[in-house]
């Protein structure tokens, strides 16, 4: 059973590696490469929400304190683009005390609205401080991590497959057992010796710190920033990628965040009729596969057990 | 000796209600004990004090010589005072034994035990061993029972609160966890106070009762004298008409039992 996940893990892993050398188009392997921004950012949100239950609908807060960091010490200030990942990893995380301290001692939906507003707020602030932060228009002008599209691939590949076996471990832990028993009962991870609160903010701390270095990739992947990734959408959408990928599994919303993220290029041949059929595939996907599709799926292909991780 | 718990002057009030009402009474280290008394005299109300899930009104609470005001939940867990819940409360998605382990992470105990292998143990003892990897979603409710005790003894407790352990059983489950009960007193040199409605199931279990109604703790001795005390028949028998949350009217249990 194991050797069979082990096995299903290398060969995914070995065909994306190898991908470039097929592809030529360098179209293709950017939205590849945004596929697996977004597979960082699902994998991220479900740690700290898919784990200990508390959801967040602001993981765009993180994303957009990353992007924008990175975005103002290259674009503004000058500064070569990788001091971008350690100061908007440490921006994100920051960020994310200033939010989870307050709120997640709280029971009720104060973190999850803390969150929303947080993030809505900051892209207001986007244009309020528009000397800073270019307003509208953001910050164009970004310098690239790296040169070749198929450095950048490997560069996003490599963070995203790292985050996710990372996370994949420490829910696996003794810690994850501990984050998955406050989604189980908080007051009963109470009644054993867990403190909820601390867990609850060190968890956010670890889901923003990674949400943050993938904001850093995708500024410098678009050479630009706006206030968009500071959306409602973007937080929304990344939810929706969790819960079809099957939430509190971490590896069925990385892989279900790279697939729903591919899918819009993959309609395209549908032209006007594309965004109708994604729709509905969502609505279909969370209409009848409320546990989601990836993580269901891999569990009966490698026959294992519910729950936990891989 | 000074008693592992204290009890004194212990006061809540909710809205216009008082549900715990200057209540004091220690327990020394080994006893085995029981608080008695009809649906809403305050008995749960008084282990959410104890363990720190509610703040009291006024009134102090020692343990091992420590006062608990102000202290979490966690952190009294981690002084070596555990407790069950009147309903089960499993963590949801997760195995009988990861259940357990749990309690096994708690700071008090993870260093001197392999959480794993400790878990497997207490399951042992209390007679789930055979569930360790079910999810608890299948387990019956006599097992969740005891799925109960065991997530509270992981956390190694010097002084275990159990509420209502027999709550939902029938007369043949309750026997054997009674007999748990008794063995972990004995064998592990546990301090047990445990809550229970039914004066029946206390007469073979505990060395002394505490009565309670309306808050108050309205008599104090053992089962035979709490089974004549005057206040205790009439706060049964006073309310015939009241109905357990097991749908067994408690009304007449005394009698019965004596
Ligand atoms: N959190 C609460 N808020 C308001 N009233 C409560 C709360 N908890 C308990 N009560 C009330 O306090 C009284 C004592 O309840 P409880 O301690 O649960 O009684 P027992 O466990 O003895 O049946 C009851 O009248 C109950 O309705
Ligand atoms: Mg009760």
């Amino acid at each position: 059973m194991k050797g069979r996940r082990a096995t299903g893990v290398i060969v995914v892993l070995a065909a994306l590696a190898a991908l470039p050398l097929f592809i030529r188009s360098e179209y293709l392997l950017g939205i590849l490469s945004v596929c697996f921004i977004y597979g960082i950012w699902a994998t991220s949100w479900d740690f700290m929400s898919g784990l200990t239950g508390r959801e967040n609908f602001g993981h765009a807060l993180f994303i957009g304190a990353g992007a924008y960091t990175a975005a103002f010490l290259n674009g503004k200030v000058g500064f070569a683009p990788w001091w971008g990942l350690p100061a908007g990893a440490a921006m994100a995380g920051g960020l994310s005390l200033v939010i989870g301290i307050p709120t997640l001692r709280l029971r009720g939906p104060y973190f999850a609205l803390a969150m929303l507003a947080a993030a809505t707020i900051m892209q207001r602030l986007t244009l309020i401080f528009w000397q800073y932060s270019g307003g509208e228009e953001g910050i164009p002008g970004l310098d690239p991590l790296l040169e070749s599209k198929a450095a950048v691939y490997y560069l996003c590949l490599g963070v995203f497959v790292v985050i996710t076996l990372a996370l994949l471990l420490l829910a696996g832990s003794h810690w994850g057992l501990i984050l998955r028993s406050i989604r189980g009962d908080e007051a009963a991870a109470q009644a054993a010796g867990v403190n909820v609160t601390f867990h609850k903010i060190a968890a956010l701390v670890v889901s923003a710190f990674c949400a943050g270095i993938g904001g850093v990739l995708y500024a410098h992947y678009q050479e630009a920033v706006t206030p968009d990734v500071f959306s409602v959408a973007l937080s929304i959408s990344i939810i929706i990628m969790v819960y079809v990928g099957g939430i509190g599994s971490l590896y069925g919303p990385a892989a279900g965040a790279v697939l729903l993220a591919l899918l819009p290029e993959l309609l395209r041949g549908l032209g006007q009729y594309r965004l109708w059929v994604y729709s509905l595939v969502l609505i279909f996907i969370l209409f009848f596969a409320p546990e989601g599709v990836i993580a269901p799926l891999w569990r009966r292909v490698t026959g294992g057990a519910t729950g936990g991780a891989p | 000796m000074t008693p592992l718990l204290e009890i004194q002057g212990l006061n809540k009030r909710f809205a216009g209600l008082v549900a715990v009402n200057d209540v004091s009474f220690s327990l020394a280290a080994g006893e085995i004990a029981g608080i008695l008394g009809p649906n809403g005299a305050g008995k749960t109300t008084l282990f959410n004090l104890l363990t720190g899930f509610l703040a009291s009104d006024s009134g102090s609470v020692r343990f091992d010589g420590r006062d608990l005001a102000g202290e979490p939940p966690h952190q009294i867990v981690n002084r070596g005072l555990a407790r069950t819940f009147q309903l089960c409360r499993p963590f949801a998605g997760m195995s009988v034994l990861e259940n357990v382990m749990v309690g096994c992470l708690a700071p008090r105990v993870r260093h001197r035990h392999a959480p794993r292998a400790r878990a497997r143990a207490i399951l042992e003892a209390v007679g789930l061993a055979h569930r360790a990897d079910a999810p608890v979603e299948v387990l019956p409710y006599g097992d969740l029972r005891r799925l109960e005790i065991a997530r509270a003894l992981a956390t190694g407790p010097r002084l275990l609160l159990l509420d209502e352990p027999f709550a939902g059983l029938g007369a043949t489950e309750i026997e054997p966890i009674s007999a748990l009960i008794r063995r972990l007193h004995a064998s592990e040199g546990l301090t047990i106070l445990l809550i229970e409605h039914r004066l029946r199931e206390f007469m073979q279990l505990v060395s002394r009762v505490i009565a309670m109604d309306f808050g108050r703790v309205i008599a104090s001795g053992t089962p035979a004298d709490i089974v004549r005390h005057p206040r205790v028949i009439e706060a049964y028998i006073g309310r015939d008409d009241e109905v357990s949350e097991t749908g067994e009217p408690p009304a007449g249990e005394p009698r019965g039992a004596a």
